[in-house]
Formats: structure tokens, sequence, C-alpha cells
């Protein structure tokens, strides 16, 4: 618990300017990443999740304005820097899984030249042909697939074996932190398992960050240890992963686990989340899930509610989070 | 592959003959009487020798023995006599015409592709940026000028009045009266000069291809394209054929610029418009994406992975041109007095010279065939997941 943050994301608001309005797409969001931590964003589509993540690399889409906030990497701020120096950031300490994965190959290059671009990049001086070799063939075999594959082309992989050589290309510059974005949504639940316990295992030999980004809570729940519940743009919810899955605090989290079956706990009836999402081009006033919220009170259609500790390094954002119940999180357990 | 090269070929024949067929009868349906027209009647051919060119032509045998006899020769390489030009070789004048045609129109075709795709390129980079609309506004203004207005107005500009080039013609009259040369062995040579450089670089760079490490195999590609360049200046400088012909390549040249700039200036916008559409796909994919996450600077995806990716539209259709080339243009063959393949088409036929005619559009057919096939193998060169197997 001592050791400084990595990486601190704090109260960063981003907003996406578009014809109709700007869209509040991630708003007053902080959290803090340790080394070695491993740390999961859930919610639902478009709740920003993605944009957090690509507001770390800086790579937003052009029509996003970062209003406030600051991004801190080892205590300097990613979104002051200059373009240039912050592409030499890109990849060597914060490299990218990507949502789609089964896209984010070049067809027309070898998936070994396509790791080597990296290579040549971030390494001075540059490695030789012969390291380059040797890295990429270990960094294959750190992911499980043939070293002789990296003189392929990536139409040549399955699905699982291109995503598992995008994680040794994310890998290639020994990064410090890994953003894995919805890594094996495009895959089949075997083969997500599998890479998920590889990432996760080669994570935590290398004492790599990582931070997961998903709407399938079940599959973060097997691989973090603190986990960030967003909705509609805020971060309602943050805390250890077994905190949060055995008392959900926030009424959002509450009814996002009541509506996930459990493969081992007791057999339930799922309760259904009802309504949707919100409009970010005109969000509701005060907490932004009072229009859903079953334990909403007049006061939260008014006034926003802060973050508030509950718990060793458990926060909630929640007027009534006392009101709900805890009876659930039992069966809700993965 | 092999397999699948020698399946094409046996297509390509087969649908040749087809398209060999179906030309032949429709311009021997062609209405009027050929036999009284050109000969039977014709006072330019003494009485006597009506007769003899009628049976040498085999205009007095029945049609289908006419179109039997016809093919039998094609595929001997003998494309007949001329009607007009009795009894001028068929093969004889498309011999004359047609490297005229290949130097002219394949130069200029080549440069504006260049020019288009490096505008699209930058159109693509550069979207809602002022210089966009510049770009775009004179390049479809050009594209949609009236052409031999615009010519003219060129050679006017540049020819009459500031006089820096020929006016028209392919070549001087006067330094050619000594000449050692006919122009057309010029033009041979020029040719297959630039042709078996164009070869060896792309050989060596498919070569160079198989290479697995990565700076070998881009030393290689470098080496290889320079080696083709000083190839090129070694035969024109250095060796005794290429000194002697040099000059006389280079007054050739000088009359290449003007219509080869005009056709530029009028075709590029077409080009950049697909480049610039294929470009902004492309860039919309997730490698585009993966390519800035590596940390790759702006210039270096674009032109790496957005233009490398974005080439394959406009390869096809410049393969397919180059199949059009040999055809040229009659406004341009007109303007600029160069007589090419053009012309010869648009006469043939309205003078009903049918062997000629015959003989220039099958020219047409191979080479819409022959790009049709290069397009298919060049694409599996260019796309890795095109590539046929076996």
């Amino acid at each position: 618990m001592s050791s400084p943050p990595l990486l601190e994301v704090d109260r960063l608001v981003m907003h996406y300017v578009t014809e109709k309005g700007e869209v509040s797409a991630v708003e007053d969001v902080s959290f803090s990443l340790k080394k070695g931590e491993a740390l999961g964003l859930v919610g639902e589509s478009g709740c920003g999740k993605t944009s957090i993540a690509m507001s770390l690399l800086r790579l937003q889409a052009d029509n996003a304005v970062f209003k406030s906030g600051e991004i801190r990497l080892n205590g300097e701020n990613l979104l002051a820097l200059p373009e240039d120096e912050m592409r030499r950031h890109r990849w060597k300490d914060i490299a990218m899984v990507f949502q789609g994965a089964m896209n984010a190959w070049n067809p027309v290059y070898r998936v070994g030249d396509q790791i080597r671009e990296a290579l040549d990049l971030h390494f001075r001086p540059r490695l030789s042909d012969a390291e380059v070799t040797e890295r990429i063939s270990r960094l294959f075999e750190m992911v499980g697939l043939n070293p002789a594959m990296a003189n392929r082309y990536p139409h040549e992989f399955s699905g699982g074996m291109r995503q598992r050589a995008i994680i040794a290309m994310a890998l290639s510059c020994d990064p410090s932190i890994i953003i894995a974005d919805e890594p094996t949504t495009a895959l089949d639940v075997i083969v997500q398992d599998q890479i998920l316990q590889e990432l996760k295992k080669i994570q935590e030999e290398l004492g790599m960050a990582i931070i997961y980004i998903s709407h399938d809570i079940a599959v973060i729940a097997e691989v973090t240890d603190t986990i960030g519940i967003m909705y509609a743009g805020k971060l309602v919810e943050l805390g250890p992963t077994v905190e949060v899955f055995a008392r959900p605090k926030h009424p959002y989290a509450y009814l996002l686990l009541s509506s996930t079956p459990s493969v081992t706990g007791p057999r339930r009836k799922l309760a259904p989340l009802e309504g949707e999402p919100p409009n970010l081009l005109n969000p509701p006033t005060g907490c932004r899930f009072h229009p859903r919220c079953p334990y909403a009170t007049e006061r939260c259609s008014i006034d926003e509610p802060p973050m508030e500790v509950v718990g060793d390094g458990h926060q909630v954002a929640c007027w009534n989070w006392q009101e709900v119940p805890v009876t659930i999180s039992q069966e809700a357990r993965p | 592959m092999t397999r699948y090269v020698v399946r094409r070929l046996a297509q390509m024949v087969l649908l040749f003959v087809v398209f060999l067929t179906v030309t032949w009868f429709l311009l021997y349906a062609l209405p009027g009487d050929i036999v009284k027209q050109k000969f039977a009647t014709n006072p330019n051919i003494p009485p006597e020798a009506r007769q003899v060119a009628i049976e040498r032509l085999g205009l007095d045998k029945p049609v289908l023995i006419q179109f039997r006899d016809y093919m039998i020769n094609f595929f001997q390489l003998d494309f007949g006599l001329s009607f007009n030009q009795y009894p001028r070789k068929v093969s004889d004048i498309i011999a004359e015409r047609l490297p005229r045609t290949i130097v002219l129109f394949l130069t200029a075709l080549v440069s504006y592709y260049y020019a288009g795709f490096l505008a699209g390129k930058y159109l693509a980079w550069r979207r809602g940026k002022r210089g966009e609309m510049v770009v775009t506004i004179g390049g479809v203004g050009l594209y949609t000028v009236f052409y031999p207005w615009f010519a003219l107005m060129a050679i006017w500009l540049f020819a009459a009045e500031l006089g820096w080039l020929p006016i028209s013609k392919f070549l001087n009259p006067d330094e050619w009266r000594n000449a050692p040369f006919t122009a057309n062995q010029v033009f041979i040579r020029l040719f297959m000069t630039v042709l078996a450089v164009s070869v060896f670089m792309a050989a060596v760079v498919l070569l160079a291809n198989r290479i697995r490490d990565h700076r070998p195999r881009t030393f290689a590609k470098l080496g290889g394209v320079a080696l083709g360049v000083v190839l090129f200046i070694w035969y024109w400088w250095g060796t005794a054929g290429g000194a002697l012909m040099r000059p006389y390549a280079g007054d050739i040249a000088e009359h290449l610029i003007l219509p080869v700039a005009v056709l530029t200036a009028v075709n590029f916008a077409g080009i950049m418009l697909l480049t610039r559409s294929s470009m902004l796909e492309t860039m919309r994919e997730d490698f585009i994406l993966t390519a800035r996450a590596k940390g790759l600077s702006e210039r270096a995806v674009r032109d790496r992975h957005a233009a490398r990716t974005a080439l394959l539209p406009v390869t096809t259709s410049l393969v397919l041109a180059v199949a059009t080339v040999i055809d040229g243009g009659i406004l341009t063959e007109t303007v600029f007095s160069w007589p090419g393949m053009g012309e010869v088409l648009v006469t043939s036929v309205s003078n009903e010279d049918i062997p000629l005619a015959l003989a220039s559009f099958s020219f047409i057919g191979i080479m819409a065939l022959v790009g049709h096939f290069l397009v298919d193998i060049l694409y599996g060169v260019l796309d890795p997941r095109i590539r046929v197997g076996g």
C-alpha cells in the first residue's frame, strides 16, 4: 500500500464536441494504479471505459476535448506533453491490447515485422536483427505461440492466435502498464479463459500493472485486484475486487451483479436491470443513475453524490449506499 | 500458383477466341458491299489488278470460309492486308504506330497515377483543412475542363508564346534528316530499356521479400532500385549504342513533355479522388489505431500503414488502365499531331478497313485480358491475404 502510484487519473473530464452539443463522456473520474496492480473498469457500452483507455494513450478521437483534470504517469502530466514526447511514452510505458484485436494487425505486413516496428522505435541503440528475432521468439513462447509464426501474415493466424500475438506485441517494449480493452470479447469462451489466465500469469511474472476494460463483470472478477464500476461517464464505485463483489455498495453495482448469473453459487432468480443508460448529450441532474435507481430519493435528482470512503480502499458515490442490501452478494460471487 | 496461372491463361485464350469471333462478325455485318466499294469499282486500282486483289484477300469466298481462314491466319500472326492502304500489311501499319502510342500514353499514365496518388494521400490526411478545398476544386476543375481547348491553350502558352517546348509532332524533322535510325527504332529502344529496368526492379523487390531479416531486406530492395537506375543511365550514357542514339531519344523526350503534362493535369483528379476515398476507408481500420498506439509518427502511420493498404484499389485501376494505353486517345493525338493508334482505330472503322480495325481491336482485347491477369497476380503480391496457394 505504501508504494507511490504509477499512474494517477485525477478528476479527469473529457467531452466530445458534436454538432448536437457536448457529450459528457468522462466526468470527474479519479483512480490510481500501483506497480503490478490489476485494475478492472466495468460498465455498459457507452459508459466511458474506452474513452478513458484512449485518453491514457492520448489517442482520443479528434472531437474529444479534455475539460479539466490530469493523467499523471510517474508524476508527469501526460495531457500537458507535446505530441512527439507523448509518442515516446506510447507502447514503451503504456501498451494496449485492443478491443478489435482481430483487426488490430495490418493485413499486408508480417506479424513479426509489425512487432519489430515498435522495437525499432523504442529501443536506443536499436536492437540488432539477431536480438530482435530472439526477443520476438521469447515473446511468442511466453504467450504460447510457435516462434516460427512470426514470419507469417495475420490472416494465417486464428482469432485466438492473433490475440496472443497482440499480447506479445504489447509486451514487446517492457511497458509498465498494459491496457486490455475488451481483450477477449471476440473469442470463444474456452480460448477467452486460456488467454485471460495467461495474461494474468505473465502480468504477475513481469510485475506489470494492467487495466482491464470490459462490459463483462465475470471476466474482470477473476483477474483483477481492484475494480471500478462506471456508469454514464462517472466512476460510481471503486474498491478491492473481492470487497466489491461481496458487498457492492452502489445500487448500480448491486443491480449489475444481481443481473449476472452465478455458475458456482445456488440457483436464484436474476433481477434484470430496468431502463437504459442516459443520453450523455443531456445527462440527468444530480446522480446520473437516479432515473433507474430503486433507492433514489429527492436529493439524488438534485445533488451529485461525491465519492465517499466506505471501507479499506472502497469508495462509492451514492447518497443512500446504506440502503443497498447485502444479501444477493453471496450468490453473485463468481 | 503454377496451376492457377496455367488455368487463367487457358481461360484467357478461350475468351479471346470468343471476343475475336464476335468482333469479326460484327465488322463483316457492317452495311455496304465491301468488294464492290473497295475493289470492284475502285478507280485507284487498275482494272486488271482488281480481280487479283479480290482473290488475294479471299473476298470471293463464302463468309464462313473467310472467317475460318482469318482465324487460322490470325493465330499464325498473319493479320492480313489493309483494304484502304492495299497492299500494305496490317502488321506493318500497327508496328509503325504502336511504339509511339505506347511511349506517350504509358508515360502519361504513370505520371498522372503517381500525381493522383500523392494528391489523394495528402487530401485524405488533411481532411477538412483549407488545402483540401484548393486541391479538390483545382483537380476536379481540370478534370471537367473541355480537354481539346485546354490542350490548345497549353500549346499556345508553353510552345507558341513562351517557346519553351516544341509545338507538336513527336520529333523535330530537321534534326532527324541524317539520322542513322528511324524514329520507331528509338521509340522501341526507349520503351525496351525502361521496361527492362522496371522488370529488373520488380524482380529484385519480389526476391528481396523472401529475405526474412528486416534490414538486409530493406537494403536489398533499395539496392535493387538504385542498381536499376544506374543500369538505365549506364545504357544511355555509357554504351556506344546508347550514346549514339541519345540525342534522338532526347528529342523525342522533349516532344513528350507537353502532352504528358497536359494529360497529367487533366487526369490526375480521378486517381486522386479514388486514392482519397480508399485512404479514408483504411484510416478507419483498427490497425491504424494500433500503429498510432505503438508511437509511430503521423507520417509513418500515413505512409507505411494507411497508404500501403489503400494502394490496392489504385493498383487495380492502374493496371486496367494500362490496357487502354494502346488505343491512345484520338483527341490527344489530333491536338498534338501525334500519329498513333487512336487515329488508326477511328479511320479504320469509319472507312471500313476491316482487317486493320480487327487487328487493332484484337490488340486492345489482348491488352485488356493481360491487364486483368496482371491485376490478379499483382494483388497477390500486394495483399498477402489473396495470395493463391499451391
